[in-house]
């Protein structure tokens, strides 16, 4: 009997779940306004971009590997795709150079990890600083706006409460779920995270996988860095700023572990879930901003911490 | 490779030099000795806190939580000595910071050495929970009555030198005895190398990765006390992007971030050349607008040492 | 002449030292997982003698020598030292008590120099601790490496000193504790005749100083000429300890070996008929300084045994076929058709190859995912269309390899950790053999798995050759190969020694030529 209580247990997953429901009714009792559908929809106009960085965030955490400069690569998208429509690029052509120059920043990161051998902690940290570099230099840290309406509706728009950009998310949420669960992707992301050298010997394309996810990371920081223009009618060098930080707390604290293989996109949902909660209530109860950037650090070092006394271990 | 390591730091010196004289050329301002001094004194900080994450490094652990050490530290400082707020005399409040700042590093130490937490993990937490500490403690609003007492450390001279030239010079000696000339540099250097061996000769892995992690606070409450008094205010943005500067200077001075290399004089020359670059970039007189441009530069460097540090690898094992 | 030869001369002159014994074993048995390692083995070592170790690949001398030196403990027995027990387990403190080992491998760190390497842990220094005595420690440490015949500079990290070089540092730090037993795992395995010449120096002057060694070796002349007492190992246990003085070389290797197995199913084999073209052909393939001159063949539903010593270069050859690593020069025709230049493992899979790696935690298993994800990793290709992977083919796959291999396990979806050695190299082997390969590289696949999986695993290879796959088999257990072989080549230091059909070899023959002869001049 006790085992079957403790093996549930040991799914951080199941843990997540209390801890969520738990919060959320904590909140509830303290502050009922503000899980109100109205209050909620207002407050998570933004996460949406997280929420889509945090896929492929996954992915990569999964391999055991990092991705920090998903904010720069973001600001950089930003600054490409303002800065050809200033110059009379139909804005269109100029989303699509943005995704194509998240693909290449992704695909330079790849590069560096798969064929440099570097660690992807170090060249994602030099890249986290060149690209947001660029972007400063090119655009001379002054803002771009005045994006046309046809433009901005992206970012207003919503059906059934949700924006576009949440839908969007859901999509793609349900195309990582398919791939993780039904495709053999989703082993190799895996076995790729628990055994590199294993799964080499295997026969899979080990650097093919790694390289591609690098590049789907950069192409949805460009796709999020086009979600923000819409939003905010504004495109400038700081965008993203500190981003990379919300979304590896959301994945970490989802349960995947920092060493590989191990997590669940559910996981990551909760993580999600919890993060953007908190981080809002913080700042809705207390009206004071910075408390949110001292629960998210403390939040990504308790789980840390707490993956670690779980046992998690590191694979040679 | 100590020969390479040399000639990596007789190369960047090489570089600071040509780079020096070709910027007097164009602009002969830039050789003043004003100028000259306002370049060592924006390095100085830097440079104190880049000799403790070089040894970081070298164990083969990371941590970019320095910068907003560096903001909590400014924040606590000034919140202790102005008079409006807990007004504590200078000398307490310099106490005080200091051993805050070890207390800090040891937490960082602490979580690492001995809770085995990875220290990416924890120094990005600490990263952004130390600038919400720092926003805590400023309370929405900048200090700007710092007392006297504590602008002279960052304004005041000795024998013509400001305070802080001399406070570097003073933690680079300290430095170099300590790798050289102790015991516990050497054991650094040997678990940075190859943790296996030393988990086999019996070192005390923890302990020396705990004494490195808050000697890197101590560090940086060094650094804090000798740049931050230099200005009247105290805002809210201190030491924002301290830790990629520090990273940067620390691998271009030719630390592996593999760990078991490193070479003080590399990483002196490097945080020289980094910190020259916005004052270079305005003198070359390519217009205001390249100072926009320091930032791209800095990860061009970082991505160049990769590179270097790669070619040298992979020239070693074939 | 050997610098060996020269010196056995001068040393079987010498007496034992008195009696009281320094460091004795007593009854050490050791399992790893279901694999009994050592077995109530007991050894004796003398002050100021040189006592031998020796025994086949997997007799268990890496076993011992990992629990005298304390990185290792036993599961029973007790070893004392002048008879008080050590501290096991804890190599540190094993240390400091004075026993030190010299590994095979030499443990140094690369990027500090060898002034460093010998003192880091207990540098000398003054003023307590804060300033060190630089010029002492090098001072010694010149004196402990002339002492050893080497003058290469103390400055260069010891990353950059050849391999010979950096053994020499590893042995110099040994010998800069006050040992009272030295414990030296094949020594001049990387050594010169000149160095091997200065270690036998040093290993004098220290026997003379009272100091008890244990030399473990396969170079029999060494245990010859040095040793007044071996120790013979086999299967784990103690075959005996004889002076060398009474001692044959043959009559040593025939302890090694035991008695030759007699195998009466080769008599089956003589009556396979073997198709006229080979299914691997290989032809003068090289990797310098690993292996050279390399020809072979396999055919159609022949086992090709490779046996040789650990170190010889067997895996490092299969990994190469397999087109996990390089070579430098080659042809390789498999089935045909000559393997391009560059050739990958994606190659070689699709035209049929498959390998059993030699470490199957590190390299053949994903030991946390599940055996189903396991069984299936190569496959999973196969076994997908454009929906995704095809669930009900997939876990009809791995139910029936579960039940071909013979894999006791809970369920498809335990994780492979929880299973034993024996279990878990059937999932290794299972993964490859629902290919259907036509190829199968071996290495050591019966290692660290029990005795009923391992006749499983023996029956599951004979079915596979008769299924008219070619089997490339490695391993260390020669009667394991003896048995399952048509043919059998012998590796000895990157070249192939001998070739003999199985139904005329026996394990001395193997083992003949499978031991380094009288010194080959090495650089």
């Amino acid at each position: 009997m006790k085992t079957k209580w403790f093996s549930w247990l040991s799914h951080p997953e199941s843990l997540l779940s209390c801890l969520t429901l738990v919060m959320l009714g904590w909140i509830y009792k303290v502050d009922p306004t503000f899980l109100q559908w109205e209050v909620q929809k207002e407050l998570s106009t933004h996460i949406w971009e997280t929420a889509l960085m945090a896929l492929p965030m996954t992915l990569i955490i999964l391999t055991g590997g990092i991705d920090l400069s998903i904010g720069s690569t973001m600001s950089l998208c930003a600054i490409t795709a303002g800065m050809l429509h200033q110059h009379g690029v139909p804005l269109p052509m100029g989303c699509l150079a943005a995704a194509l120059v998240g693909l290449a920043g992704g695909w330079f990161n790849g590069w560096f990890i798969t064929r440099l051998k570097v660690h992807p902690l170090i060249i994602t940290l030099a890249t986290m600083a060149a690209f947001r570099g660029i972007a400063e230099g090119v655009s001379q840290a002054r803002p771009l706006s005045g994006f046309p309406k046809s433009f901005t509706w992206l970012g207003q728009a919503s059906w059934l409460g949700i924006p576009l950009a949440g839908w969007l998310f859901l999509g793609c949420l349900a195309l990582c779920a398919w791939i993780m669960h039904g495709h053999r992707l989703g082993r190799y992301i895996h076995a790729i995270g628990y055994n590199e050298v294993a799964t080499r010997y295997s026969g899979i394309r080990v650097n093919r996988i790694l390289l591609g996810l690098y590049c789907l990371s950069g192409l949805s920081a460009s796709i999020a860095a086009i979600l923000f223009m819409a939003r905010r009618n504004t495109a400038k060098a700081d965008i993203g700023a500190g981003v990379e930080l919300g979304v590896i707390t959301a994945v970490v604290m989802g349960g995947v572990s920092i060493f590989g293989g191990r997590g669940s996109l559910f996981g990551v949902c909760l993580g999600l879930v919890l993060i953007h909660e908190t981080r809002e209530f913080v700042s809705w109860h207390w009206s004071r901003d910075e408390l949110n950037l001292l629960a998210l650090g403390s939040l990504l070092i308790l789980s840390v911490v707490f993956q670690q006394l779980l046992g998690h271990k590191r694979s040679s | 490779m100590l020969g390479l390591l040399k000639q990596r730091a007789a190369g960047l010196f090489c570089f600071t030099f040509l780079a020096l004289g070709l910027v007097s050329l164009i602009n002969p301002a830039f050789l003043a000795w004003g100028n000259l001094r306002d370049i060592a004194v924006q390095a100085a900080p830097v440079c104190i806190i880049s000799c403790g994450l070089m040894l970081v490094l070298v164990l083969g652990e990371i941590d970019i939580s320095v910068g907003s050490m560096m903001g909590v530290l400014a924040a606590s400082m000034g919140a202790m000595v102005s008079a409006t707020r807990w007004g504590l005399s200078p000398w307490i409040a310099v106490i005080l910071t200091m051993i805050l700042g070890t207390l800090m590093g040891a937490l960082n130490g602490w979580l690492i050495a001995y809770l085995r937490v990875p220290s990416i993990m924890v120094t990005l937490g600490m990263l952004t929970a130390l600038r919400g500490v720092t926003e805590v403690i400023m309370g929405g609003t900048w200090i700007t009555d710092l007392p006297p007492g504590i602008r002279y450390l960052g304004t005041g001279s000795w024998m013509g030198l400001p305070i802080c030239l001399w406070v570097c010079a003073g933690v680079i000696v300290l430095s170099t005895w300590l790798i050289h000339r102790t015991p516990l540099g050497r054991r650094i250097f040997a678990i940075g190398s190859q943790p296996r061996a030393a988990h086999l000769a019996g070192l005390p892995i923890q302990r020396v990765k705990f004494l490195v992690f808050a000697w890197t606070g101590f560090l940086t409450a060094l650094a804090t006390l000798v740049s931050v008094p230099q200005l009247s205010v105290v805002d809210s943005g201190i030491g924002v992007g301290m830790e990629l500067l520090v990273v940067t200077c620390v691998v271009v001075g030719g630390t592996s971030v593999n760990g078991g290399t490193g070479h003080l004089s590399g990483v002196v020359f490097a945080v020289l050349l980094m910190t020259m670059i916005s004052t270079l970039l305005i003198f070359m007189k390519l217009g205001e607008n390249a100072t926009y441009w320091s930032r791209a530069i800095q990860g061009l460097f970082i991505l160049g040492a990769i590179l270097l540090d790669h070619l040298v690898r992979s020239k070693k094992s074939s | 002449m050997s610098a060996v030869w020269q010196w056995g001369s001068l040393s079987r002159v010498r007496t034992p030292k008195p009696t009281m014994s320094a460091l004795q074993a007593k009854q050490i048995s050791r399992s790893y997982g279901g694999t009994r390692a050592l077995s109530e083995v007991s050894i004796e070592l003398l002050p100021g003698s040189i006592h031998a170790l020796c025994g086949e690949n997997g007799a268990g001398k890496s076993t011992l020598i990992k629990i005298l030196s304390g990185v290792e403990t036993p599961d029973s027995g007790e070893v004392t030292l002048n008879g008080q027990p050590i501290p096991l387990g804890r190599v540190h403190a094993v240390e400091q008590i004075g026993i030190v080992a010299v590994h095979q491998e030499p443990v140094v760190f690369p990027h500090l120099n060898t002034v460093d390497n010998l003192f880091v842990g207990r540098e000398q220094s003054k003023v307590g601790g804060l300033w060190l005595n630089k010029k002492g420690m090098r001072e010694q440490a010149c004196q402990i490496m002339h002492s050893l015949g080497e003058t290469f500079s103390l400055d260069i990290p010891v990353g950059q000193l050849s391999l010979a070089q950096r053994q020499m540092v590893s042995m110099g730090r040994a010998l800069l504790q006050e040992c009272r037993i030295l414990i030296l795992d094949e020594p001049t395995a990387s050594l010169s005749a000149r160095e091997s010449k200065s270690l036998f120096a040093t290993m004098d002057r220290l026997q003379q100083q009272g100091v008890g060694i244990l030399y473990v070796s396969h170079r029999l002349e060494e245990v010859f000429q040095l040793a007044q007492q071996v120790t013979i190992l086999r299967d784990g246990q103690c075959a005996g300890t004889q002076p060398t003085s009474s001692l044959s070389r043959s009559e040593l290797i025939r302890m090694m070996v035991g008695r030759p197995v007699e195998n009466p199913s080769r008599q089956q084999k003589k009556t396979k008929s073997k198709s006229d073209k080979p299914i691997l052909k290989i032809r003068g393939m090289r990797r310098d300084p690993v292996f050279q001159d390399i020809h072979l063949e396999i055919h159609a539903g022949e086992i090709l045994g490779l046996s040789g010593l650990v170190g010889a270069g067997r895996s490092e050859i299969a990994r190469a076929i397999f087109g996990l690593d390089p070579v430098d020069e080659g042809e390789i025709w498999f089935e045909g058709r000559c393997l391009p230049e560059g050739f990958t493992i994606q190659d070689t899979m699709a035209m049929g190859m498959a390998m059993v790696p030699e470490d199957r935690q590190r390299e053949g298993l994903v030991l946390p995912a599940s055996v189903e994800d396991n069984l299936t990793l190569p496959s999973l290709i196969e076994l997908s269309g454009w929906m995704g992977m095809h669930r009900k083919p997939r876990h009809e796959a791995s139910r029936s390899l579960i039940e071909q291999m013979g894999i006791k396990t809970a369920s498809r979806a335990s994780s492979a950790q929880s299973l034993s050695g024996g279990n878990q190299q059937k999932i290794v082997l299972g993964k490859w053999v629902y290919r259907q390969p036509r190829l199968f590289i071996l290495d050591e696949p019966t290692r660290g798995v029990d005795v009923g999986a391992k006749e499983e695993v023996h029956r599951m290879i004979e079915q596979l050759a008769a299924g008219g796959s070619a089997i490339l088999l490695i391993s260390s257990d020669m009667p394991e190969i003896l048995r399952l072989s048509d043919r059998i080549l012998t590796l000895c230091q990157g070249r192939i020694k001998g070739e003999i059909a199985s139904h005329e070899a026996t394990q001395e023959i193997l083992l003949q030529w499978a031991l380094p002869e009288e010194r080959d001049a090495l650089s």
